[in-house]
Formats: structure tokens, sequence, C-alpha cells
């Protein structure tokens, strides 16, 4: 592959390369446009938001109104306790799989043991079994023990987004960890606990790190779990964008689109942050890069 | 070289040891393996109890529900609405993952020349990938407005075009399916391209082969598990599809749109009916299980293939 | 300052038996060198050792207490792993420090760490090193930073697995020249692992040759080089090495199946090896003194090898048989090919292994010996 080795300042013109360029902008624009068509959305009144397209008089009322009380006064969607919401159980959820989920990606990493295939295997499942399979029992019993549209209720039911990802994804990192560093700490008077806490989880520090964040990001952007287990105290963001849809009779699009913005912007920062590792993430570690 | 004496001191501890026997040592990876199992068993006890259902009358009309036995099972396969998801599940399942497969090993393989534009373009990639697929739903479904939609306007189509209307529902969640998962296909797909060794394309471009040639014999064969893995991934996540279908179309119009957890959605939260829509769900769980099986035996072939394992 | 005894140790690697029961008792203070090809199971035995295998079977006795089932960190083992397991996110000094700062090994003030490290660095050169992360070193420097990690602290027994495999040729001689001086290893039971056997013969006080997970022999550098316990062990030391010549014993006499004939023990008889040593073999034009194993033969080939040149002969067989190959080195640069010497050596150097199976390796059964029939070896 010659094309490899080339810079762009080094690059001739010719009409395979900028018809190949042509090519890639047409998909940005395809893929960008929705996103830039909200913003604009975003940015007009109450009474530009359907008479208009491209010119108008931007205003940032919109975010601040979904942000108040007169917004839900309004719209009657608490989006500031929605974000709260969302803020909460995302960093619950990724917490309690952490809690769990560290110690379960080591002993798969370390060890063959018997039954570890079983049980990455079942954890790996849950990624892809259909949700509902599980939340209309769980709706049920959510019923019944007063689980039910509350935090932690949410929380526990997203282990199923939260703690595949991040077994998955740490027990690559500790498989890729050579199994001596831990074997001389041991002989440098270190307890095994201690061998694991000094030497083995600094070197997996970003696996960690990449791992807990995409796992916020898929629990922050689940919607069918809060869209069933959820009610009017504890909805999550996802949740509480589509309400601004079906507000009684009057159509409020503007402040859909600002509030279904702020709701995206959590999760884009945190995956432009850890672009580098997005790709062993999102493959649960079977592609490396 | 100098001498050095090490400063002789006791071990700390001496004469009383810890012996640990072999049996105890052996089931160390289980106890740190205990919380995740016991996560595992409060997650399979619901499941469990879902497939119960599926042998029950459990609706909220009947809240003593009693067993049926394969009642529900008959219902459901002989209902042509059964049917009628399957179709439109499998056709979107299929329809979404060749066309984002397509696309996503292009826009990897455009990616890759590394031209200037698509450096700078290539950090955007994966924005419509980190958006929640409801947010995108309810973008697509602005923009799809027949009165203010903004695609309405920029293609010309005048106010009575319905984008979601009954025969083209499917092909437009389709479109949205696209925009959002593309970029997944294409990000792995780029990945393992630009992971791939270098020596057998140098060696082959010595040896005077065509572009052609080194992309048909060398890449594709090289590239092929991590296709296989986006694809596996794109499958079965398509066939549990809800979120953005659910929010555009609400699986209307009629059951243009609706996919089979959608459907189990309805059966079970719209009717209340817990062991019809749990059957709807347990069915899909069988298709997604032997899919999977079926892919993952597939992509270990391919993975031992590229590895040069076996031929 | 321990005693170490292997009793019966015996690991697995999945079903796959790696070590086969071995017995060993290694005296304090001793330089013990564990010898063997890639796969003879010497690392597992190191880290049976250090308690790092989970299921070995046998017990592992250090300072006379059986550490069946007690941890690493508290056997009181330091180790140099062949990977160097060096804590990457660490430098050099803190790499050192690890030890002493587990509080297992004693209490260190700041100062005597910081004394104690600056004087192992120094003594293997890598002083000037020691604010370096492990992944700016050679890998050179990996090792004798990993070497370091284990002279640093007090221990019963050093491990160390093939410590200097990854220095080039020149710093490796001059490593083993100095390893042997450093205080620590005369007055610490220290189990060295290797595959050359020049460090094995030049560091170990004892050497263990280990093959497939079995002790095959366990001596002084001196007995196993002049009596080798069988052909895999006579071949193990040595450059070039050991001839081995298949011949038929009767009577007292073995000869080859080039015709070559030497004096056996009479109670020898069936197939034999006749072994002799490149180096042992005097190389000289024309005739050499009369007593003692003399050849005659011609040169066909001369390999110079810097000062030294490696011959092979092919030998004139008394019999009129085709002749032998026997590889022989020579000081003296005008042995040139195609010239007619004769090599010799005393019967002591000639070994003769009694070959039992085939495909295995013979036994030593003693050396050759002064013909008792008339013929006389060879005019």
């Amino acid at each position: 592959m010659a094309t490899r080795e080339r810079r762009p300042g080094s690059r001739r013109f010719s009409p395979a390369a900028a018809g190949a360029d042509l090519l890639l902008v047409l998909w940005f624009a395809f893929s960008l446009f929705p996103i830039l068509w909200m913003i604009l959305l975003s940015l007009k009144t109450q009474a530009e938001q359907t008479s208009t397209y491209f010119r108008f008089t931007p205003t940032l009322e919109n975010y601040t109104t979904v942000l108040s009380a007169e917004g839900e006064r309004i719209t009657s969607v608490d989006f500031t306790g929605a974000l709260f919401t969302s803020l909460v159980t995302s960093l619950g959820a990724v917490a309690l799989s952490l809690v769990i989920g560290v110690p379960a990606a080591y002993a798969a990493g370390r060890w063959a043991y018997r039954g570890s295939g079983d049980v990455m295997f079942t954890i790996l499942s849950f990624r892809f079994a259909p949700e509902l399979m599980v939340i209309v029992p769980l709706f049920i019993i959510y019923n019944q023990l007063g689980l039910f549209d509350t935090a932690f209720g949410t929380i526990w039911v997203l282990q199923l987004v939260t703690l595949p990802l991040i077994v998955w994804i740490l027990r690559s990192y500790f498989q890729d960890l050579p199994e001596e560093l831990e074997q001389a700490a041991l002989l440098d008077g270190y307890t095994r606990t201690r061998a694991f806490l000094t030497v083995a989880l600094p070197l997996v520090r970003p696996g960690i790190a990449a791992s807990a964040l995409l796992a916020f990001i898929f629990a922050w952007n689940n919607y069918v779990f809060p869209l069933i287990l959820t009610g009017s105290e504890n909805p999550t963001v996802t949740v509480a964008v589509t309400r601004f849809l079906g507000g009684g009779g009057q159509a409020y699009y503007n402040l859909t689109a600002a509030a279904a913005l702020l709701a995206a912007l959590p999760p884009l920062l945190v995956a432009l942050s850890i672009q580098r590792y997005l790709v062993r993430g999102l493959s649960f570690g079977a592609v490396k890069s | 070289m100098t001498r050095t004496d090490t400063p002789h001191r006791p071990p700390a501890g001496e004469g009383s040891v810890r012996r640990i026997p072999a049996r105890r040592r052996a089931f160390r990876p289980y106890l740190l393996s205990i919380p995740a199992v016991l996560l595992i068993a409060g997650i399979l006890y619901p499941f469990g109890l879902g497939v119960y259902y599926t042998f029950l009358n459990y609706s909220a009309m009947v809240p003593e529900p009693v067993l049926v036995g394969l009642a529900n099972y008959a219902v459901v396969l002989s209902d042509p609405v059964f049917w009628e998801s399957v179709r439109v599940t499998l056709a979107y399942a299929v329809t979404t993952t060749v066309v984002e497969t397509v696309l996503g090993v292009g826009i990897a393989l455009l990616l890759f020349r590394a031209s200037l534009v698509g450096r700078m373009l290539e950090r955007l990639l994966i924005l419509p990938l980190m958006i929640a697929p409801v947010i995108a739903g309810v973008i697509w479904g602005l923009m799809y407005n027949p009165q203010f939609g903004v695609l309405n306007h920029m293609f010309g189509l005048g106010s009575t075009f319905d984008w979601l209307s009954e025969d083209r529902a499917l092909w437009s969640v389709v479109l949205v399916d696209v925009w959002i998962f593309t970029p997944f296909v294409a990000v792995l797909v780029l990945a393992g391209i630009r992971s791939l060794p270098r020596e057998p394309f140098e060696a082959s471009a010595v040896d005077g082969a065509g572009a052609l040639y080194m992309f048909r014999r060398l890449m594709l064969p090289m590239m092929w598990p991590y296709i296989l893995v986006a694809v596996i991934f794109r499958f079965m996540d398509s066939l549990k599809i809800f979120d953005h279908v659910y929010v555009l179309t609400a699986g209307g119009p009629g059951g243009a749109t609706r996919t089979l957890q959608i459907g189990a959605y309805q059966n079970s939260m719209t009717n209340l009916n817990f062991s019809l829509g749990s059957t709807y769900m347990f069915l899909l769980w069988i298709i997604v299980f032997i899919t999977a099986r079926y892919l993952v035996g597939v992509l270990g072939k391919a993975q031992r293939r590229a590895a040069g394992t076996e031929d | 300052m321990s005693t170490l005894e292997l009793r019966g140790l015996g690991a697995r690697y999945g079903k796959k038996p790696v070590l086969h029961g071995l017995d060993v008792s290694v005296g304090d203070g001793e330089f013990f060198v564990l010898l063997g090809p890639s796969g003879a199971g010497k690392t597992t035995t190191l880290k049976c050792v250090a308690g790092l295998v989970d299921r070995a079977d046998g017990s592992v006795v250090i300072g006379g207490r059986d550490m069946t089932g007690v941890e690493p960190y508290e056997r009181n083992v330091a180790m140099a792993f062949e990977s160097y397991a060096l804590y990457p996110q660490k430098t050099v000094a803190d790499n050192l420090a690890s030890p002493l700062r587990s509080g297992r090994l004693g209490t260190w003030t700041e100062a005597e760490r910081a004394a104690r490290i600056e004087a192992v660095t120094t003594t293997l050169g890598i002083d000037h090193l020691r604010e370096r992360l492990p992944k700016e070193l050679s890998n050179g420097q990996r090792q004798r930073t990993a070497l370091g990690r284990v002279l640093v602290r007090p221990a019963d027994v050093y491990l160390l697995d093939e410590p200097l495999s990854h220095l080039d040729a020149k710093l490796r001689a001059t490593m083993r020249a100095e390893l042997r001086r450093l205080g620590e290893f005369s007055r610490t039971t220290t189990v060295y692992v290797t595959h050359d056997y020049q460090e094995a013969l030049a560091l170990g006080d004892r050497i263990g040759v280990l093959r497939d997970g079995r002790l095959v022999q366990v001596g002084t550098p001196a007995e196993l080089w002049d009596a080798p316990h069988d052909t895999f062990v006579a071949r193990s030391l040595g450059q070039p090495e050991m001839n081995l010549l298949p011949a038929r014993a009767d009577g007292g006499v073995a000869t080859t199946a080039g015709g070559l004939a030497v004096g056996v023990d009479t109670n020898v008889s069936g197939p034999v090896e006749l072994g002799v040593r490149p180096r042992d073999l005097t190389v000289t034009a024309g005739e050499a003194r009369p007593e003692g194993f003399r050849v005659r033969g011609r040169v066909e080939l001369a390999e110079r090898l810097g000062r030294s040149v490696e011959l092979s002969v092919r030998t004139e067989a008394s019999g009129g048989g085709p002749g032998d190959t026997l590889i022989a080195v020579t000081d003296d640069p005008d042995v040139r090919e195609r010239t007619a010497v004769t090599l010799s050596t005393e019967h002591s150097r000639v070994h003769v292994f009694a070959g039992s199976d085939p495909g295995a390796y013979a036994h030593r059964v003693g050396s050759a010996r002064p013909r008792t029939d008339t013929e006389g070896e060879q005019r």
C-alpha cells in the first residue's frame, strides 16, 4: 500500500484522490447535517420554529427555558431533574459495575479456572439479549419491591449495559499484563492484595478509565430500561426528551431540539476524550488499536 | 566494581508461617467472581421468570395466572401479526447490516488513505454513534416532519410527502439506523486495517501485483475478522432494535415497523398481557441465541484463517 | 542463609507433566546451577521454589522448613525473571526500592534504602540509570536492573533465571567473572538457571543437568566434565561438542564402523559409543608419543575460528575400514586441509558409553584402557 507512506505535503493532485475526498465529504455532510440542523432549530424562537429554515434571529432562550422551572411549567417535563437522575444513575451503574467487574475481570484474565468461560459468556449474553425478556418480569418485581421509578432500580438494571462492557474490556487488559509482574511483587514481600493494588491496577488504569467512561456513555444513552422502569419521579434524560414531543397539543420543536442537544452533549464530550481507546471498548476488547 | 554487602536483618514474622492448602488457592478466582455471579443470578432470575410467564396466562386482567402449557406459543405462532413482525425484524436487520457494512468498509478504506480532508473529518466520525439512539430518533423525527421538516423543504417534496407512511416507514427508520451505526463499522474496520502487517503488501508490490489484486487477495482476507466482528455486533443489535424506531413510529403505521421487540412492548406494556409479550421475547431470544452461536463460530474460523493456523 | 532441599518436586502444565519428582539438596551459601535446554523445566523449578506454582507435588524445604502451602511473600526468596518483570511505571531506583519498602524484609530508613540502592546499582554499572524508566533501557540494562532488585535485599535463597542471557558477549564475560566475586552470592544460597555450559562451569559450585523435567546428573563442574553420566550430559558441555562414535565391544576391544579399535573393560560388550572431546585431542604432524590413545588421519576440513582451528579429520583404520570422522581443535595455524596428522590423548579422556535402547542416551561405563590383546592399537 504505497499510499500509506504519503504525507499530505508531498501528495500531488490526482483525480482519484480528489474523488475519494469528495466521497468522504459527502458522507460527512450526511452525517453531520442532522446535528447542525438541531443546533439551528434549538436557536429559533417559538414563532420561527416552523416558519423558517435557515434564516432567523438566533437566541439561547430555549436552553434557559428547558433548564428552568418555567420550562417545566410549559412542557410539564422536569428536564433539570432528569439530567440529575441520568448523572446519578449512570455514575452509580458504572461504580457498581467497577466494584463487581474488576475482580471478576481479573479472575478471568489471570486464571483459566473451571467455569470462567461460562461466567464470561453469560455476562456477554446480557449485551446481546433482547432487553424486554428481562424488563417485563423486572417491571412486576420492581412494583412489588417498591423499586419502580427509583434511581437504585435503574442502577441495578443498567448493570445489563455496563457490566458486560467493563468485564470484557478489562479482561482483555488484564490478559495483556504479564503475570510475572505480580509474581515479582509477591517475592518483593507484598501480599496478593497489595500486589494487585500496587502493580496490576495502576497498569490497567487506562483500561479502567476507558471502559468506565464508555460504560457511562451507554448507561446515559439507554432508553428502554428507564422507559419501562421509571415513571414521573425519576425519568432519565432520554425519556425526558421524548416527553417534549408528547406535550398536550402545543408543539415545542425548538425546546425539543435544545433538550436533545443538552442530553447528547455529555456522552459526546466523554467520547471525544477517550477516542483512542474507543475501538477496543466498542468491540468488547476484540479489536485492539 | 565495588564490593557491596547486604545488611542482614531477620525477615519479619519468622517462625509463624501461614499455610494455605492448595484447595483454597484454587478457590481464589471463584472468590473474586462471587459478586459478579451474584449479580448474574440477580439478572437470570427475572429472565427465568420471563420464561415461566410464557407458560402462564398472565396479564393485568388475570392477576392470578395459571399454567396453560404451550397455549401462548400456539397463539403467537399462528398469529399472522407475529410473522409480520418476524418479517419486519429480519428485513430491518439484514438491510441495516448489509448497508452499514458496505458503507462502513468503504469509509474506512477512504479514511485509511489519510488525506488532509480525511484526517480532519475522522475525529467527527463517531458523533452520531455517541448520541443516544432515541435522541437520534427525535432529531430525525423533526427532520422527517412533512409540514416543517427540513428534508421536504430541501428536496422540494412539498408538505404531503410523508417519510413515515406505511410503505416508506421501514426504509426511513433503516436510514436512521444507517446514520447512527455506520460509524461503528467504520471505526472498527479502520482500526483493523491500521493493525495489518505491512510486509505482505510490500512483498506483493515488489512482485508487481495490481491494486485490485492486492485488495482482494491480501487485504480483504486479513480484514475479514474485523469486518465479521462489526457484522456480528450490528446484526445482533438490529434483531432487538427498539429505541429510535419506537420514538419515530411506535411500530406503525399499521405494523410496518413493528419489530419483535416493539411487538413485545405493545403486548406487555400497552396491552399489559405479560405472558404474550414474554412469548414474543423468548422466541426472539431463541433467534438471537442461535444466530450468536452460528456467527461466533464463523468468527472463530475466520480469525484462525487470518492468523494462518488453518486453511 | 539457608539450605534448600527439593523432595520429589513435581509440576504439570495443564495435564502435561513438566517436572518428574526432582530430588536435590543445595547447601547453605552454595551456588547451584541448573543447566539444560529450553523446555527442560528450569524456570518451572525456580517458580516452584518461589511458591509461584499453585499445583506442585512434593515439597520445597528452605532452611529446614517445609514450604508447602506457604505464600511466596513469606518464603524470603528473591528471583530475577528472564522476562525481567520490571515494574514499567517505576524508575530503576524505585524498582530496586520495591522489596525494601514492602516492610517484610526489615525496616529501612529512607537514607539506608538510598545507600543500599546506590551500592548495588554501582556494582552492576547502572548507577547512572537510576532515574530511568524500564522502557528507556536496553535489554542488557533491564537485565542488570532485575538482578539488582534481587541483590539489593536480604534473602534465604536467590533464584536467577538466565540473568546474563541478554547481555552482549563481552559484557556477559565480564559480568560472569564479577558475579562470583559478589559478597551476596558467597553468603546466600543461589539457584542459577542457564542453558550456557560456560556459565555453568564458571559459576557453579555444583551443576544439575536437567532434561525433560528430570535431573540427569548433579555434581561439581569437574565431575560433570570428567565423568558425564551419559551422552546427553557429555554433549551439553563443551564446544565443539564431544565426538561420539558408535562402536561394538567384544572381548575387551571396541571397534567402530570405520575400523577404529580401542581397548575397553572386558565385561563391556555389545553396542557402545566412544566419546572424546575435540579439545582433549592433541594434534601433531607425523608420529605422536607412543603411550595412550592415538589415531592417524587426514584433515578433510580446517575451519579457522579466531585463534584456534577446528579440524575435521578422517581416520585411517588399521583394519582397513572406511575410517571415522573426528573433530579436533588445534592452535597450530600450519595445519591445512589434506595434511596427515596424528590425534592423541590419554586413555582416561576417551569415554565409553554403553548403549541401552536405541534412541535413548547411552550411560557412561568408564574410559578406554590400553589394549590387552596382541595387536596393539595402531602402529
